[in-house]
C-alpha cells in the first residue's frame, strides 16, 4: 500500500465515522467516486471500530493472564491446573483438579526468589505444617507441600470467597465496611486462630487483610502461617537496608545448621516483609527487634482498625513513610471515623495498638475476653446465640447422615443487615407446619402437631385456640396458609384436616377463628382456604380434587357465602396455593401439569392468566410471595443442596400491572443448612414471618428379644434435647459412641450403658464426623472427617481418621473415595475394612482397613454401577462375609470373604431398602427401610421375613438401627425436621 | 553495578542516539517485565490479571527508580518497555500454541475456556502491528504504548511528540484496521 493511499483511506474513515450515519452512504458515494475498492476498505475499517478495541484488549488481557499463570493446563505433581485464581505478595495461585483423589484444591506457588534457600524453606515447611496441623477452624490448613522444576508449592482446600482486603475494599471507600455484629464474629474468629497458633509457639508475623480469608459461610481463616519469614530481603518494602527480626526460631534453625556445617542462614537476620505489608508491621518488627506473639496482636489491631473504620490507621505511600508513621505517630480515633461503634471497640483497638509491647494485650485470650464481653454486652454472639447459630444442623442422607455446620451469613452491607427473631421453640416432635402473620404484625397464628395458636409478638404469648367441638374427638391436621388474616379486625380463616388423610380437598374443610378463646366456626367442607383478600372482602379458595390436585379456585365472602369460580383446571391439571397481588387486583397461584408446576397470575376481572414463573423457573421453588413494594420474594432450593436442606431467599421485581418480572432474581441470604417456607408479610411489608425448617436427630434404645427379632423398653438414650446419635458400641457391649452437636460442632463422645453423662469430646472435627466405628480391639475410633463444602459430600473424598478410644489426637490415616463405608467386625481376625467406590463406580472395592496403617490390602471387589451413590454396604461381626446392595430397590446380596456369591434375598414388605446392619449373630440384618410417609427399623431374617421393629415420629424421618456386639440391645437414631416460626425484619 | 544505575546510562546514552545502548537496555527491561508479569497477581478473582500500566511503571521504578524522574529517560522507557511486553506476550502464546498443536493433551476445561482463542488473537495482533509498522509506523508505536505500555492519551502523545487529538485519531483508524486484519488472519 502506498502512503498516499493509506492516507486517503484514513481520511475517509474519519469523515466516515464522524459524520451522521444516515449521511454516510452519500459521502462515501461521492468520495469514492467509482473506486469500488476503496469504498470496501473503508467500509471494513467502519464495520469493524466498534469492536476493535474490545478484541484487542481481550488479546493483550489473555496474554498476560497466561503469562501470570504459565502453569494452566499442565499437571503437576498429580494436580491438573486449571486456572488461576489470585495470588499475593508470595506468589501466584491455581486452582487444581487432584487427579488422584478427584478434588478440587488451590496450588500456592512461592516465588521464586523464596525458593533458593532450602534451610529457610524447610523451616517455613515446617512453621506452616504445624500451624495446620492445629485443625483449628480459623487457620487454612494445608494438605501437602510439593515441589515442581524447583519451584516450591503448597496444596489447600480451595476456599471459596474473599479476603478481608477484597471485603474491605468493596465498601463505600472510609465508610465501615462490616456491621457490628459481623466485625465482632470475625474479629473473634481471627483472634482464636491466632491464640491457638500462639499458644503452640508460631506467630504469623504478618496479620494484614489480605492473609485473611472469609469463605462463603462466614468463617475466616487466617492464610499463610509461616510465610512472612520467606519473603525475600529484595521485595522489602522500601529496600531500605531495614533490619528486621532475628527470633527465635531463627536461631534455632541457626543452630541446626551450625551442627551440619552449612553455612549460616541468609535469612536469620533479615525476613524481611513484602511489598504493601509494610504498613501492617509492628513497632518492634519496623526496628528489627526480636519477635514475639504480641507482634501479631498489634497487627491484628490494626487489621480490627480497618475492618472498624474502613480506613488504613498508618498511611505512606512507601516503606520508609510507613514505618515512621507505625514508629511514632499515633493513629486516628475510632469514634472520629464512625461513632455508631461502642465506644469499648476503640479501646480494644487502642490497646491492640500500643506502640510499647508491655503496654499491649499480652495474650491473644486476653483481646479475646475484651472482644466477647463486649459481644455480650450489646447483646449480639452472647454464648446461647453463638450456640444457636452455630449449632450443626443436621441433614439426611441416602447413606449416613451428613452434619454440616450452620452460621448465617446474610448480606454484605451493615445497613441491609435484616434483624431475625426466633418466635417459636418447638422441638422436632412437634414441628411448626405452616404460619400466618397479620397485617399489622401484631399476632402470628400457625399450627403445630397439637393444634391452632396465636402468637402475641409484642408480648411474646401464645394462645391455643380450643378445638371445635366437631373435631375434638378427631386427630386433626391444622393447616395455616399464609395469608389468613382480615384487616379489620384480629381473625384469621384455617383448613383442618384429619391425620392420616390425603391432606387435599375431600376430607377438608375451612373454619374461621374470631377469638383467642373460642373454637373456630365452620365456614366450608370439602375446601381448603388460600388466602384472604387486602380488602378482607373476599376469600379465595380450592376445591374439586383431581389428578394433580384441586383443580379450582373460587372466591366467596367473609361469612363462607355467595362462592363464585374465579379459575379452573381441566383434568390434567391442578391449580393450588391462589394469593392475592398487593393491589388485590390479580390473584397468582401454581398450575402444576405433567411438565411441572409454574406460577401464574390473572386478573380479578377476567382475562387470561399471565406466567410469572414458568415450569423450568420454578424447579427449585419452595414457596413465593408477592410483596407490598412489588418483589416476589421466593424460598429457593440450592442447587446443590442435600435433601432439601439449604433454601435460601430470593426476590424478583414484578410488574404491578401484569405481575410479569421485571428484572433478573437477586439473592437476599446465604444462609447454608435450613429451608423456609409459609412466607407471609405485614401489611407495609417492613416485617416477614416464615416458618424455617432444619434437621434434627434423636437416639434411642431398646432391649432386643426373641433373638433379635423383637425390641422392648425404648427409651431415650442418651438422655438430651440436643442433636445426638449413637455411632457404635465398644465390643464388651457396655458403652456406646455418641456424636453430639453439644458444642456447637459434631464431635465424638462416649457414654456407658449405665452412665448418665457423655465423656469427651474424644475429638474434636472442625466440620464433622461420620461412621465412627471402633476397631474389634476397642482401641480405636476410626471414622470419616468431612468438610462444610459447596460439593455433595457423597461427592467429596474423605479423610479417614483415627483417635484412641480413651480420647487422644485424632491423626489422619488415608483420604478415602467419596462416599465410602467403613465397617467393623467384632474380633480380631475379622477386622475393619473400607468399602470405596472404584474411580469409575463401577466397582465397590473392599480394603482392610488398619487403624495403624491405615489402607491395607484389597480384600474383594463388587461390580455395580455405583454412581447414584444409594449402594449400601456391611461385613458380618465374624468378618467372614459381606452383604451388599446396588440400589435400594435391588436384593440384599451375600458374598463370602473370596467374593463369591453366596445367597440373596429381598426384605418382604419393602420395596425400598436404605440400608442395613448385620445381625451379630449374623442371622439377619437390621434394615431400615422406606415405608408409608416414614422410614421403619425392620428385623429381617436370610430368608427375607419382616419383623417391622419401630417407625419414626416425623413424616420425614430417617430411622437407623444398630445392635451391640452381645446382641442384647438395639441402638436407633431417628432423623426428623424441626420447624419453627420466624420474623425477619429489615429485608 | 547495580542494574538501576545501568538502566539509566543506558537510556541516557540512548537518548543521545547511541543505537547500541538500546540493544543492551533491552534484555533488562525484558527480564524486569517478564519476572514482574510472573509474580504480578491478579487483584481480584474476576476481571483480568493485572494492567500492562502497572507492570510498566513498576518496572520503570524498578530499574530506574523514582528520583530519577528524567521526563525524556522515562518517555524512552516506556516506548522500550511496551515494545518488549508485546514480544513477551506474543512469545508466549506462540510457545504455548505451538505445545499444544504438538499434541500436548489439552483438558476439556482448557480447550473450551477462552485463552486458546485469545492466544491466536494475540499472534494475530502481532501479525498485524508488523504490517502496520510498515505502512504508518507511528500508529504501530501508538496502539503499542496504549495497549501494551498502559499509557494515557497524554502520555502517548508526549511520548510521540504530537498532539493527543493526533493520537486519538491515530488510535482509532488503528484498532480499526488491526481488527479488520486480525479478522482475515
Amino acid at each position: 500500500m502506498t502512503p498516499e493511499r493509506w492516507a486517503h483511506i484514513e481520511e475517509l474513515f474519519h469523515r466516515a465515522s464522524e459524520c451522521d450515519p444516515k449521511e454516510r452512504t452519500s459521502l462515501l458515494d461521492g468520495a469514492c467516486n467509482g473506486d469500488c475498492e476503496l469504498r470496501r476498505e473503508v467500509e471494513v475499517l467502519l464495520a469493524s471500530q466498534e469492536r476493535a478495541s474490545d478484541h484487542m484488549l481481550a488479546a493483550v488481557y489473555s496474554g498476560l493472564d497466561a503469562v501470570t499463570f504459565p502453569l494452566v493446563g499442565e499437571t503437576v505433581s498429580h494436580y491438573r491446573i486449571l486456572d488461576g485464581v489470585g495470588g499475593g505478595g508470595m506468589g501466584s495461585v491455581y486452582r487444581a483438579e487432584d487427579i488422584k483423589l478427584g478434588r478440587q484444591v488451590a496450588l500456592k506457588f512461592l516465588l521464586e526468589e523464596s525458593a533458593k534457600d532450602s534451610a529457610a524453606l524447610g523451616r517455613f515447611e515446617r512453621e506452616a505444617r504445624s500451624a495446620s496441623a492445629l485443625e483449628h477452624p480459623n487457620i487454612c490448613t494445608i494438605y501437602e507441600f510439593g515441589e515442581h522444576e524447583g519451584q516450591p508449592f503448597l496444596v489447600m482446600p480451595l476456599l471459596e470467597g474473599q479476603t478481608l482486603r477484597e471485603l474491605i475494599a468493596e465498601a463505600n471507600p472510609g465508610k465501615p465496611p462490616l456491621g457490628i455484629e459481623k466485625l465482632l464474629e470475625h474479629a473473634l474468629q481471627i483472634v482464636e486462630g491466632l491464640e491457638a497458633a500462639h499458644q503452640k509457639g508460631i506467630i504469623h508475623r504478618d496479620i494484614k487483610p489480605a492473609n485473611i480469608f472469609v469463605t462463603r459461610q462466614g468463617q475466616a481463616k487466617i492464610l499463610d502461617f509461616g510465610l512472612a519469614k520467606l519473603a525475600p530481603a529484595g521485595n522489602s518494602a522500601g529496600n531500605d537496608g531495614q533490619t528486621l527480626a532475628q527470633d527465635p526460631e531463627d536461631m534455632q534453625v541457626g543452630l541446626d545448621k551450625a551442627k551440619s556445617g552449612g553455612t549460616p542462614d541468609p535469612l536469620r537476620s533479615r525476613t524481611g516483609l513484602a511489598m504493601g505489608t509494610a504498613g501492617y508491621m509492628s513497632p518492634e518488627q519496623a526496628r528489627g527487634e526480636k519477635l514475639d506473639a504480641r507482634t501479631d496482636i498489634f497487627s491484628f489491631g490494626l487489621v480490627l482498625y480497618e475492618m472498624t473504620t474502613g480506613q488504613r490507621a498508618f498511611k505512606g505511600d512507601t516503606g520508609p513513610e510507613f514505618r515512621e508513621a507505625i514508629l511514632k505517630s499515633g493513629h486516628p480515633s475510632v469514634s472520629q471515623s464512625d461513632s455508631k461503634f461502642p465506644a469499648t471497640l476503640g479501646k480494644i483497638i487502642n490497646k491492640a495498638l500500643q506502640k510499647n509491647r508491655e503496654e499491649r494485650y499480652a495474650t491473644a485470650g486476653a483481646i479475646r475476653t475484651d472482644l466477647q464481653s463486649l459481644q455480650r454486652a450489646i447483646g449480639y454472639g452472647s454464648r446461647s446465640h453463638k450456640a444457636m447459630a452455630g449449632s450443626a444442623v443436621l441433614l439426611l442422607l441416602v447413606l449416613t447422615a451428613f452434619l454440616i455446620y450452620q452460621r448465617y451469613q446474610p448480606w454484605p452491607n451493615a445497613a441491609h443487615e435484616p434483624k431475625l427473631t426466633q418466635l417459636t421453640v418447638n422441638s422436632f416432635e412437634n414441628r411448626v407446619t405452616d404460619g400466618s402473620i397479620s397485617p399489622n404484625g401484631k399476632y402470628v397464628a400457625y399450627a403445630d402437631s397439637n393444634g391452632l395458636r396465636v402468637q402475641a409478638v409484642e408480648l411474646s404469648k401464645t394462645y391455643v385456640i380450643p378445638p371445635p367441638e366437631e373435631l375434638k374427638r378427631k386427630q386433626t391436621r391444622w393447616e395455616v396458609p399464609k395469608t389468613v388474616w382480615f384487616p379489620d379486625r384480629p381473625r384469621f380463616v384455617a383448613n383442618a384436616h384429619p391425620v392420616g388423610g390425603s391432606l387435599s380437598v375431600e376430607d377438608a374443610s375451612i373454619w374461621i377463628v374470631s377469638a383467642l378463646d373460642q373454637p373456630p366456626v365452620k365456614l366450608r367442607d370439602n375446601a381448603v382456604a388460600y388466602s384472604v383478600s387486602p380488602d378482607g372482602s373476599l376469600i379465595c379458595f380450592g376445591t374439586n380434587k383431581g389428578r394433580l390436585g384441586d383443580r379450582d379456585i373460587w372466591l366467596m365472602n367473609p361469612e363462607g357465602e355467595n362462592p363464585r369460580n374465579f379459575s379452573s383446571a381441566d383434568e390434567n391439571q391442578g391449580l393450588q396455593d391462589a394469593e392475592w397481588s398487593p393491589d388485590g387486583q390479580r390473584i397468582y397461584y401454581r398450575r402444576t401439569d405433567d411438565s411441572g408446576t409454574s406460577l401464574e397470575s390473572r386478573s380479578l376481572s377476567g382475562g387470561p392468566p399471565s406466567t410469572i414463573l414458568s415450569a423450568s423457573e420454578m424447579k427449585r421453588h419452595v414457596d413465593d410471595l408477592w410483596l407490598p413494594d412489588g418483589r416476589l420474594l421466593s424460598a429457593v432450593e440450592e442447587p446443590r443442596s442435600f435433601f432439601g436442606g439449604a433454601c435460601n431467599f430470593w426476590t424478583t421485581r414484578l410488574n404491578s400491572k401484569t405481575g410479569q418480572p421485571v428484572e433478573r432474581p437477586q439473592r437476599l441470604t446465604d444462609w447454608p443448612a435450613s429451608c423456609m417456607g409459609s412466607m407471609s408479610v405485614t401489611a407495609d411489608g417492613r416485617r416477614l414471618a416464615f416458618v424455617k425448617w432444619e434437621g434434627h436427630v434423636m437416639s434411642y434404645l431398646a432391649d432386643t428379644a426373641a433373638g433379635g427379632s423383637q425390641i422392648r423398653n425404648l427409651r431415650h438414650f442418651p438422655q438430651s434435647e440436643r442433636s445426638e446419635s449413637i455411632s457404635d458400641w465398644s465390643p464388651d457391649s457396655k458403652t456406646v459412641i455418641v456424636i453430639s452437636g453439644r458444642s456447637g460442632q459434631y464431635d465424638i463422645y462416649k457414654q456407658p450403658l449405665d452412665g448418665d453423662i457423655l465423656e469427651g469430646p474424644l475429638a474434636l472435627s472442625p466440620s464433622g464426623t461420620r461412621n465412627a466405628r471402633v476397631t474389634p480391639d476397642g482401641k480405636w475410633l476410626v471414622y470419616f472427617e468431612f468438610e462444610q463444602s459447596e460439593d455433595f459430600p457423597d461427592q467429596k473424598p474423605e479423610p479417614v481418621m483415627r483417635i484412641p478410644f480413651n480420647g487422644g489426637a485424632p491423626q489422619e490415616l488415608f483420604i478415602s473415595a467419596a462416599a465410602s463405608l467403613i465397617a467393623c467386625g467384632s474380633s480380631k481376625a475379622a477386622g475393619c475394612v473400607i468399602a470405596e467406590p472404584s474411580l469409575d463406580k463401577q466397582q465397590l472395592i473392599v480394603s482392610v482397613l488398619d487403624p495403624m496403617t491405615g489402607r491395607g490390602p484389597e480384600r474383594t471387589r463388587f461390580a455395580g454401577d455405583l454412581s447414584e451413590v444409594r449402594w449400601f454396604f456391611d461385613m458380618s461381626a465374624d468378618g467372614r462375609r459381606f452383604a451388599f446392595m446396588r440400589t435400594p430397590a435391588s436384593p440384599i446380596q451375600i458374598f463370602s470373604a473370596q467374593g463369591s456369591l453366596i445367597e440373596e434375598f429381598r426384605v418382604k414388605g419393602w420395596n425400598e431398602v436404605l440400608e442395613f446392619t448385620w445381625a451379630p449373630d449374623g442371622k439377619g440384618f437390621y434394615v431400615t427401610a422406606q415405608g408409608r410417609g416414614a422410614q421403619d427399623v425392620i428385623y429381617a431374617d436370610l430368608q427375607g421375613n419382616a419383623h417391622p421393629l419401630w417407625e419414626s415420629p416425623g413424616a420425614d424421618g430417617e430411622t437407623v438401627g444398630k445392635p451391640s456386639p452381645d446382641g442384647r440391645y438395639l441402638a436407633i437414631e431417628s432423623w426428623t425436621t424441626k420447624g419453627n416460626m420466624w420474623l425477619m425484619d429489615n429485608f | 553495578m547495580s542494574d538501576t544505575h545501568d538502566v539509566t546510562l543506558l537510556l541516557a546514552e540512548w537518548a543521545r542516539g547511541n543505537e547500541n545502548a538500546l540493544n543492551d537496555l533491552t534484555p533488562l527491561v525484558y527480564r524486569e517485565l517478564r519476572q514482574l508479569a510472573a509474580s504480578y497477581l491478579r487483584k481480584e478473582r474476576q476481571g483480568h490479571t493485572l494492567q500492562p500500566t502497572a507492570l510498566v511503571h513498576e518496572a520503570y521504578l524498578r530499574l530506574v527508580g523514582q528520583t530519577n524522574s528524567n521526563w525524556q529517560n522515562r518517555s524512552h522507557f516506556y516506548g522500550v518497555a511496551a515494545r518488549l511486553m508485546r514480544q513477551i506476550l506474543v512469545d508466549h502464546a506462540r510457545r504455548k500454541h505451538a505445545g499444544k498443536r504438538a499434541g500436548v493433551r489439552v483438558s476439556l476445561e482448557q480447550a473450551v475456556s477462552f485463552q486458546l482463542d485469545h492466544s491466536q488473537d494475540l499472534m494475530a495482533l502481532d501479525v498485524g502491528l508488523t504490517a502496520l509498522e510498515k505502512i504508518d509506523p507511528r500508529k504501530c508505536k501508538a496502539i503499542e504504548l496504549c495497549y501494551f505500555g498502559g499509557l494515557s492519551m497524554e502520555e502517548i502523545a508526549q511520548s510521540l511528540e504530537v498532539s493527543a487529538v493526533t493520537v486519538r485519531r491515530d488510535l482509532r483508524m488503528a484498532e480499526a484496521w488491526l481488527h479488520s486484519q486480525m479478522q482475515i488472519g
